[in-house]
Order: C-alpha cells, then sequence, then structure tokens
C-alpha cells in the first residue's frame, strides 16, 4: 500500500504535510537558527574590507561580547570596555595573541545597538595581518565567527529592523556576511545566484511547456518533445557547470583545498599529518575527495575543507634515495593549491634550494620538523618551525593553512559559507538535471519532472522561489488554452 | 417525495443539490445521519450546466478519489458514459487521465434517483434562505415556503447560484445557469455569519442542433479500444457509444469577434467578476492570443435522447447575433442552428480563507461550504469537496475527529490545502501540476490511498471494503510473483522485439521485465499473457509501483522529511502584531488566517521564510 497520511482535526490541532519545496527551504532555516540559537551565542566578524585600508572594523555582538571585549582591551586609563561610556570611542590597546596595537574601541549596551545585542566594536590600523589577529584573539576568548548576515539576522531578530519587502526569503538565503556586501566582496556569490536565477527561469520554461501537456493535452499547442526538452537540460547543466568550475573558490569550496606535502622520506612527513589531524582545530572529515590521487587525510578548518596528499612515488625514487627528485617534485605541485615543503634541518642542500626556487611563486610554506627552536611563522623566510612527534606548533600550521587558502578575497570570512550554500544548491540543482538527463530515454515525463522539480527547489534555496504558482503563471501567458 | 412537517429535525441539512450537494446528502445519509437535501429545483440536481463529461486531466484523479472514499460521482459517471478516453498515455503513470462524454440527461436521472432512493435522506424542493445558528453553532435552515428546519450541521452547496445572472451580450438575466432560478437570500446570510463574499465569472458555450450540422467538416475523435471505468464497483464493462468531433474556428470568426468587441460585456465593463485563466472565452482567447489564427472546437454529444451538441471552445458572451455568425464561420457549421445561446453567468462565493481544511467555517461551528461557493470550478473538485464536507459533517454530529487530508493523501487534499492556506483569486481548477507528489497520486490506486479512509468513517459498505481488500491482497501476490523469471521464449523475443527492447536471450524477471523502458504494465498481461487471473487494476497497480519503485521511495523520503517539520504547532489563538520582528504584511495574513501549524504558516502567501524563521524561533521560546 501507498502511504497514507490521513491526519486528524483535534480540535484545534492540524497537521498538514507541506510542499517539499518551501519546507527545504524552511528546513535550512531551521538548522541555521538552531545553530545560532544553541551553539556559542556571541559572534564577530571583521566589517571593511579586508585590504591594506587606512583604518579595518571588528564587531563582536552578544551577551559575550563585552566580557570578551574585557580581556582583549585596555583604554588609555586603565579602564576596561565594561566601564566604557556606551557609544564613545576610547582609545586603547589591543592586546592580540601575538601583537599590540594601539586602536578604538566602542561599546553600545543592548538594546540599543545595530543588532540589539551587547555590542563592541574596534577600529584598527588597516592591514590584514592585524585585522585578522584581531578576529582571531575575539575568538580565542570565546566568540565565534559570524556566519553570512549573521548580525542583520539578529538585528531582525531582536526586532531592530522590518525587514522590508524586498528582503526576507532572498536575504535569509542569499545573504552574505553584511559587512562583505558593503565591501563589494560579494562577487562570486553575485554570480553563483545569478546563475541560479537564471537556470531557474529556464526551468520555469521547460515546466511549463511540460505541464502544459498534462494538463491540456488536446490543445494546438506545439507540446515539447523529450529531445528538445533534453537538449536544453543539458544546456542548462552544462552552462551552471562551468560557472561552477570557473570559479576556483567554487572549486576549492567544492572539492576542498588540496595541500600537498612535498619532503624526503624520514623527514616526519606522516608524523606532521598527524599531528595535523589531531589538532583541535583540524576537524578530519569523513568526506572522500577526488580519486586522482591518494589522499592521505582530509580535514576541516574553520569550515573549510583540506585534502592533504602524499607525494606518492617521490619517496621511492629508487637508489636515490635521500634526494626528492625534482622532476617529480615538478610535477606534484603543478595540481596543488598549497605545498607544504618538509625538511628536517635548517640547512638547505642544493636540490632544496631549487625545490624552493620551484615554490617561489606558489602558496607554500617550508616546515622544518623535529626542530628544537619552534616558534612563530616566519614571513621572511616563509617556514614554521615544528615539531610533529611532539606536537609542537602544529596548530600554527592549521591557522597558517587557513589563512593561505583564504587570502583570496572571495574566500574570506561569512562569504565561505555564503558560497558555500550557494555551491551546495548549484551543485545539487545539478545532480538533479543530471537525473532528469538520464531518465529522458528510460522514463516518461511525468517522471522526468520529478527531478527537474528537484533541481527546481535546490535552486529555490536561493532565489526564493519554491512554488509552484510560477510555473502555472508560466503556462497561462504562454499558451492559449481552455475550452 | 414525502410531505415535510414545517417543523422538522434533522441532523444535517445540505443546501442545494448540485455535484458537490449529492455527495455530501449521501455521505451524511450513508452514515446514518437523518439528512435533508434542499434544492430550488428537482430537474437541477447533478445538473452538467457546462461540458457533458466527466473526469479529464487531474479532474479523472478527483473522481477515482470520489470513489473510493465511497462516494457516487464515479458510479454515475459509469452508468452513463457515450465515449470513454484515457488521456495522456504515453506520458506516463501519473498523469494518465480518464475522461468521460457522459449523457447528461441520464446523468441527472440516476443521481437523483439514487437521492431519493436513499435512506435517512429527505429531499426538500424550496429555497434556503438563511441559516439559523445559537452561538458560534449552526442550528438549522429557514426556507422561502416558510419552513423552519432544525439541524445541528449545516453543508452549503449551493454552486453558482448566489445572487447569479446571466450575460448573453447586451441581455442581461436575473437566473441561474441554464435558464434555472437563482437564490437569493443566502449571500447576506452567510455574510453576517463572517464569511468574505466575492464575485466570481464563468461561461458555457452554445448548444447546437445536431441535425444541423455537417460532420463531414469534422474530425472525427473516437473513444478508447480499451475502456475502463472510474469506480471501482461498476462491473459492467462500457463501450463507446458515441463520436466526438474536431474543427477550427477560421480568420472569419476571428474578425467577426475583432469587429463587435465594443458589444463584448467581457470588453464593455458589464462583466466584473474574476474568470478563471484556464477557462477563457473564445473573445479573450482572440485578444490575448492575437496572433493564432484559428481556435479547436470539439463537438460533444449532450445526451443519446436529445439532438443537442455542446460546442466545446466556443464559451461566449457575445451578442445572440454575433453568436450565430461567429458559430457560422465555422467549417461544416455553415447552417448550424443554436439551441441555446453560450452566456456567461456571475455569482457570488465565499473566499476559502474563511474555512479550515475541513471545510467547516472558522467561525460557525457545524456550518460546511463545499463546492463553487469555495471559489473553485468543475463538477469534480464540487463533488470532491462535497463529499469531505459530508463526512466531515457526519464526523461532527458524531462527535468524532474530523479529516484533513494531506498533500501526500490525494488531490482532494492539495485542493484543499491550497485553497484554505493560500486563497485564490479565481475559480479554482485542480491541475496535476499542483500536486508535487503526482506519482505516489495516481488514479490507479486511489482506492490503496482512501478506501480505508472511507472505511473508517463509515462511508465504505462491506461489498466495496471486501472488494478493496481482495484487490490490495492480489497486489500484494502480483509483486511476489514478479520475481518469477520467464524462460527464453519466441513470444517473448517476438515481444521485446516489436518495442524495440533489446532481446533477453537467457530469460528475464517479470519485475526486470516492467522495468524495461518500453514495456507498459498492462502490455505483461494483455500481449504475453502473464497474471491473466488478475484484473486489469490489479496489475496496473502492482506493476506501476515495481517500475517506478525507485521514484516512488525517493517521493516517500520527501514526505517523510516535511512531516517532522509539519510537527511544530502554533497556537490557534495568537495575536501575530504582537509578535516582534514580524512585517506587517505576514502579521496581517497569520491573523486572518490563524495558520495551525509551521508547514502551513509557510504556505500563506505574504509569508515569508525570514517571518517563518520568526514564528519558529517564537515556538521555540515558548
Amino acid at each position: 500500500m501507498t502511504n497514507l497520511h490521513p491526519t486528524r482535526h483535534t480540535g484545534g490541532a492540524f497537521i498538514f504535510i507541506n510542499p517539499q519545496l518551501t519546507n527545504y527551504i524552511v528546513c535550512i532555516i531551521i538548522q541555521t537558527m538552531e545553530k545560532i540559537m544553541n551553539t556559542n551565542n556571541t559572534i564577530v566578524a571583521i566589517s571593511t574590507p579586508l585590504s591594506s585600508g587606512a583604518i579595518s572594523i571588528v564587531r563582536m555582538s552578544g551577551d559575550d561580547a563585552i566580557n570578551i571585549a574585557d580581556k582583549v582591551f585596555v583604554g588609555k586609563t586603565g579602564k576596561t570596555p565594561s566601564s566604557f561610556t556606551p557609544r564613545m570611542l576610547t582609545l586603547g590597546t589591543f592586546n592580540a595573541v601575538d601583537f599590540k596595537e594601539q586602536a578604538l574601541c566602542v561599546v553600545f549596551k543592548n538594546p540599543n545597538s545595530f543588532t540589539g545585542e551587547d555590542m563592541v566594536e574596534f577600529q584598527c590600523h588597516g592591514g590584514v595581518l592585524i585585522t585578522k589577529g584581531i578576529l582571531a584573539s575575539c575568538v580565542k576568548n570565546g566568540a565565534r565567527l559570524a556566519t553570512a548576515g549573521e548580525f542583520t539576522k539578529r538585528a531582525f531578530m531582536n526586532g531592530k529592523m522590518a525587514l522590508a519587502d524586498a528582503e526576507g526569503m532572498m536575504d535569509m538565503i542569499n545573504a552574505q556576511s553584511d559587512a562583505e556586501i558593503r565591501a563589494g566582496f560579494n562577487l562570486l556569490s553575485g554570480e553563483l545566484s545569478k546563475t541560479a536565477f537564471k537556470a531557474q527561469e529556464e526551468l520555469t520554461d521547460i515546466l511549463a511547456e511540460i505541464e502544459v501537456s498534462f494538463d491540456y493535452p488536446e490543445e494546438t499547442i506545439e507540446y515539447i518533445t523529450k529531445s528538445n526538452a533534453k537538449e536544453r537540460l543539458v544546456d542548462l547543466y552544462n552552462k551552471i557547470e562551468k560557472v561552477l568550475a570557473s570559479s576556483s573558490t567554487g572549486k576549492m569550496i567544492r572539492d576542498g583545498v588540496n595541500v600537498v606535502i612535498l619532503g624526503k622520506p624520514n623527514v616526519g612527513k606522516s608524523s606532521l599529518l598527524n599531528a595535523l589531524i589531531k589538532d583541535e582545530k583540524a576537524i578530519v572529515t569523513p568526506i572522500a575527495g577526488t580519486t586522482r590521487d591518494i589522499i592521505e587525510g582530509t580535514l576541516s578548518i574553520n569550515g573549510l575543507r583540506f585534502n592533504l596528499y602524499d607525494t606518492a612515488g617521490i619517496h621511492e625514487t629508487d637508489d636515490q634515495v635521500e634526494k626528492i627528485g625534482v622532476d617529480k617534485a615538478k610535477n606534484t605541485i603543478a595540481s596543488a593549491d598549497i605545498i607544504l615543503f618538509v625538511k628536517d634541518s635548517e640547512e638547505d642542500t642544493a636540490e632544496d634550494l631549487e625545490i624552493k626556487n620551484l615554490l617561489k611563486d606558489r602558496k607554500h610554506i617550508i616546515i622544518i620538523n623535529k626542530s628544537d627552536k619552534t616558534g612563530n611563522f616566519s614571513t621572511e623566510e616563509n617556514t614554521l618551525r615544528v615539531s610533529a612527534l611532539e606536537n609542537k606548533n602544529v596548530d600554527k600550521l592549521a591557522d597558517k593553512l587557513y589563512e593561505l587558502a583564504s587570502e583570496n578575497k572571495e574566500m574570506s570570512g561569512g562569504l565561505i559559507l555564503a558560497n558555500q550554500r550557494h555551491i551546495d544548491a548549484l551543485t545539487r540543482a545539478n545532480g538533479h538535471l543530471l537525473d532528469a538527463i538520464s531518465s529522458m530515454e528510460a522514463f516518461s515525463l511525468d517522471i522526468v519532472t520529478i527531478d527537474i522539480n528537484l533541481a527546481y527547489s535546490a535552486l529555490g534555496e536561493i532565489t526564493g522561489n519554491t512554488t509552484n504558482e510560477e510555473i502555472l503563471d508560466a503556462i497561462f501567458s504562454k499558451f492559449c488554452l481552455g475550452k | 417525495m414525502k410531505h415535510i412537517n414545517p417543523n422538522s429535525k434533522y441532523d444535517a441539512i445540505v443546501i442545494g443539490a448540485g455535484h458537490a450537494g449529492c455527495e455530501s446528502a449521501l455521505a451524511l445519509a450513508r452514515t446514518n445521519q437523518k439528512t435533508a437535501i434542499i434544492t430550488l429545483d428537482k430537474n437541477g440536481v447533478a445538473f452538467l450546466a457546462c461540458n457533458p463529461s466527466i473526469g479529464g486531466t487531474a479532474k479523472g484523479h478527483l473522481v477515482c478519489e470520489i470513489d473510493a472514499l465511497g462516494g457516487q460521482m464515479g458510479i454515475n459517471a459509469d452508468k452513463t458514459t457515450l465515449q470513454l478516453r484515457m488521456l495522456n498515455m504515453g506520458k506516463g503513470p501519473a498523469v494518465h487521465s480518464l475522461r468521460a462524454q457522459v449523457d447528461k440527461h441520464s446523468y441527472h436521472d440516476n443521481m437523483l434517483e439514487t437521492l431519493l432512493n436513499q435512506e435517512n435522506l429527505d429531499f426538500i424542493e424550496d429555497e434556503a434562505i438563511e441559516i439559523l445558528t445559537d452561538g458560534n453553532k449552526v442550528s438549522g435552515v429557514k426556507t422561502k415556503n416558510g419552513l423552519t428546519l432544525e439541524a445541528k450541521a449545516v453543508v452549503v452547496t449551493v454552486g453558482v447560484y448566489l445572487n447569479s445572472r446571466t450575460i448573453i451580450g447586451e441581455e442581461i438575466n436575473d437566473s441561474g445557469p441554464a435558464g434555472f432560478k437563482n437564490a437569493k437570500g443566502l449571500t447576506d446570510s452567510l455574510a453576517s455569519l463572517g464569511y468574505e463574499i466575492r464575485r466570481f465569472k464563468t461561461g458555457t458555450p452554445p448548444r447546437l442542433l445536431s441535425s444541423s450540422i455537417d460532420y463531414s467538416k469534422f474530425e472525427a475523435q473516437k473513444g478508447d479500444y480499451h475502456i475502463q471505468t472510474f469506480s471501482f464497483m461498476t462491473k459492467r464493462q462500457n463501450k463507446n457509444t458515441h463520436v466526438c468531433y474536431l474543427g477550427y474556428t477560421t480568420e472569419k470568426t476571428k474578425q467577426i469577434i475583432l469587429d463587435n468587441l465594443d458589444r463584448a460585456p467581457m470588453y464593455s465593463g458589464v462583466i466584473t467578476g474574476t474568470g478563471p485563466r484556464y477557462c477563457p472565452s473564445i473573445e479573450t482567447k482572440i485578444v490575448r492570443f492575437s496572433d493564432k489564427d484559428r481556435h479547436q472546437v470539439f463537438l460533444e454529444p449532450e445526451s443519446a435522447r436529445c439532438n443537442e451538441i455542446y460546442l466545446q471552445g466556443m464559451s461566449t458572451s457575445m451578442p445572440k447575433d454575433i453568436q450565430e455568425q461567429m458559430t457560422r464561420s465555422i467549417d461544416g457549421l455553415q447552417n448550424c442552428k443554436i439551441l441555446r445561446y453560450g452566456y456567461a453567468i456571475e455569482y457570488d462565493c465565499i473566499n476559502p480563507l474563511n474555512i479550515h481544511p475541513t471545510l467547516e467555517s472558522k467561525k460557525i461551528k457545524g456550518l460546511f461550504t463545499a463546492g463553487q461557493i469555495n471559489g473553485t470550478s468543475g463538477y469534480e473538485e464540487a463533488g470532491a469537496q462535497g463529499i469531505l464536507a459530508g463526512i466531515n459533517a457526519s464526523l461532527y454530529l458524531r462527535g468524532k475527529e474530523q479529516i484533513i487530508l494531506s498533500r501526500d493523501s490525494s488531490y482532494l487534499g492539495v485542493l484543499v490545502d491550497d485553497l484554505t492556506v493560500k486563497g485564490t483569486i479565481e475559480p479554482y481548477r485542480m491541475m496535476t501540476s499542483r500536486a508535487e507528489y503526482r506519482l505516489l497520486l495516481r488514479q490507479d490506486n486511489a482506492d490503496a490511498r482512501l478506501t480505508q479512509i472511507g472505511r473508517d468513517v463509515g462511508l465504505v459498505n462491506d461489498e466495496r471494503y471486501s472488494a478493496f481488500l481482495k484487490k490490495m491482497k492480489n497486489i500484494q501476490k502480483i509483486k511476489e510473483l514478479s520475481k518469477k523469471f520467464i524462460k527464453p521464449n519466441p513470444e517473448l523475443d517476438k515481444f521485446l522485439q516489436n518495442l524495440g527492447e533489446a532481446p533477453a536471450p537467457n530469460g528475464i524477471s517479470i519485475e526486470n521485465l516492467a522495468k524495461r523502458s518500453k514495456v507498459e504494465p498492462l502490455d505483461i498481461k494483455r500481449k504475453l499473457g502473464i497474471f491473466k487471473r488478475f484484473t486489469n487494476a490489479e496489475v496496473t497497480e502492482a506493476l506501476v509501483e515495481i517500475k517506478y519503485a525507485g521514484y516512488l521511495s525517493r517521493q516517500n523520503q520527501l514526505i517523510e522529511r516535511e512531516r517532522k517539520l509539519e510537527e511544530k504547532k502554533l497556537p490557534a489563538d495568537f495575536d501575530y502584531t504582537t509578535l516582534k520582528g514580524l512585517r506587517t504584511e505576514a502579521a496581517q495574513k497569520l491573523n486572518e488566517i490563524k495558520p495551525l501549524t509551521i508547514g502551513e504558516a509557510s504556505r500563506i502567501s505574504g509569508v515569508n521564510p525570514a517571518d517563518v524563521t520568526i514564528l519558529i524561533m517564537s515556538i521555540n521560546r515558548k
């Protein structure tokens, strides 16, 4: 028997089964909201363009914002932010993990703030490292990175903002971190959502043409043929695929950042890898990577996936056991996003120098393992000294990896999350399109519409169009129908 | 008809004996409720005021669903079929739709007879003019002839008769459809009970004298070779006795209409009611799609007993002289005689947002509405709501929980959910594209979806129920037997070869044969002689489920996922304007509709997911 869901009217308790489309989105919103509600309540984000501008602003919002500020900021007079006059700029010192920085701080007490919660803003000198350092210090002291549009969302949730008509769905689903939108950093998402809108428009047309043949089978209209539908779906699929593939950020988000570990045998590559995976910042994820290489491990740093590749074969360079094999290295690093060059000594052999030369124009970190003198990352030498076996300084490597990957503007902060959602939705939509295309031969059109509708609803997570009203409207505006 | 005591007491009264009213009254009487059905004119019972056919795309599904619940429409259509076609063959099982041309006189006669012979049902020819209430409960009905009938439940199924007027060019008649009397008193009564009154419009084409038509100019449209039935209970094999004909309007038709638009009530401002987009008049079609040179018309027999032909495709409210010119501009109709002119009809109806998905009023307990009064169009839509209203009125009278049909249970569930949650701004027609779980909601499994519900409410009798159980058992059997292997044989080779399917030199299991893309489920029985001892319906349902198992389970997964979200309930008496952060429009809509679950709220137009988020947050906080 097919599923039966008779539901009962119990004096005020109605149960309904939702149309799949809207609910999927609601589902996502619930998840997001539950995240917001249940996990760390205080959020932080960089609110200005991440560049070498004159000043940068980092802001925090939430119950703990002022407490956290107390731990990192001291005013010139020795007061901490909890005793600052609200909404007055105070000069002082920001004590970051790695540096001290003169900065301005302003405190907003709830409900008199943008979000309606306690908020703290730091205005510091511009520059990527300083700004990120301030951000990192806030995180270290208990804040968490804001998700896309989370400040706006909170403002909205706390009744500080009644969403204008134009907002709503689009904002919830499509929102970037509000700061980044202002900074004009949403190029990628802009492109992705534009793709989604266009793709959905085309799907609306295709669906309307298919649906009209079901609901009006006896009209004098040219009904869509399977081959025409297929052709248009293939076309659409290719367009989406192209957009997904052309964005390196998109690729990174979808497939992960490829990190190749280069080094002679016995320099401690695998202990480094293990230490990295064990590090609390690096969460090992069960997602399988691409199959083109042997992935030694997959880990997620701040929500971004990293695929760690060992340089398979290099350490088997026959008799030249002690050598890396420069030719092999050349080939290997070609496909890497980031290269970790692991050595166990401070000195460079001739071959090391040659390899360093190869890495010159690539994102890379030189790691001196088994080092006694671990310390901060040396920008000058592009070198980090760690002791993998003793698990010393490995956490810095995770930070550095993330920093390198997110140097790309598109990857910064909340945008990763926003993009991830877009890319995820587009990728799923394309999966459904592929299903539709491949079932076209074997199945009748009514079956094929199941997959097309799934693609439509996946795109709806970006565009907000999730009802079948659009399709009905398209039917009636396109065709002359009816008795 | 027996004499009615002017102060009679009933459990339930049904006002109106159209397609909704008949199903409501029968559902009530058959579940042992003492019921009266009031109609203006017994000749108007189950009258097919528009096209002489039952079913069609999505509507065929509704008829099968009415039947599965224990209703009458399918049985009646089967009894009076003149021609039958399964539409959308070749487009897949989800959209197969039965449509029968029926004899409209026999259809009416049969339904009237069914009502008159129904136990527990009194038939009253009168006009209901007021619905009586006691506090927030319905208490009876007052009629024009002075009856004051007591009843604890009232179902209003007045169709297009409320304050209706028909329009033919400059001629406006204070009348119901097809010259029947209209109903006047009830609109005020409904308005005073809290229903928002609206004005909708629909129309119908001219009827022609058959002998005045030159059929040689038309293309004959024959019925199906393999004829099927709507009702599970119909044993008789129907025959096609009549033919329909297809023709086209001409350049001249177009010109006549364009030249006379100033006399068209649709364009001269006479008609103000909202008409349906899917059922436009010929003048609307020509104006809106001016690039089309011609439009289809169908000649459909109205009855075996009369000479009347329905001219489908030519719905119009043009003046009579223009209607004559227009009609005669069609090839083969040059000398045709119009027996009855086409007309537009405007009528009062209510805003369906005023009713619960049980079809009960949100304000008055025991008061139900069904059919065109709820803003729908179509016999099938009306009949389906009628049976639901009848069932729920009966459950109400018996103090039991009323039924809400979910969107994944039936087209009826989709229809009622759309109406009561989204509302409608035009006469609502059922369409397959409105059902998101189409593959689960097939005609062939309507009984599997709904007969148990019909049984539980007492509407499915023992005979139907045992036949249903037998069918379900046989379907199970077929599914088991389908694992069997067919050894290679010439018959199988030929079968596959004819379809252009790859051969199966080592044989094939029935299951895998059914899954082959070009194999139609029923062909396995018809052409290979497998499962001969089972009925076509049984074989179809079993093999469709095997063939599409993957898709069906995916649809079920989606339903499961959404069901979890459906469990989030909202309070019935909450004032949404007090909820911080909610947009004014959303708050107003929510206050108007008072959804009882988050799911319902999420489907309300004007409530966007951001608003839904607020609702979720607010219930999470409670």
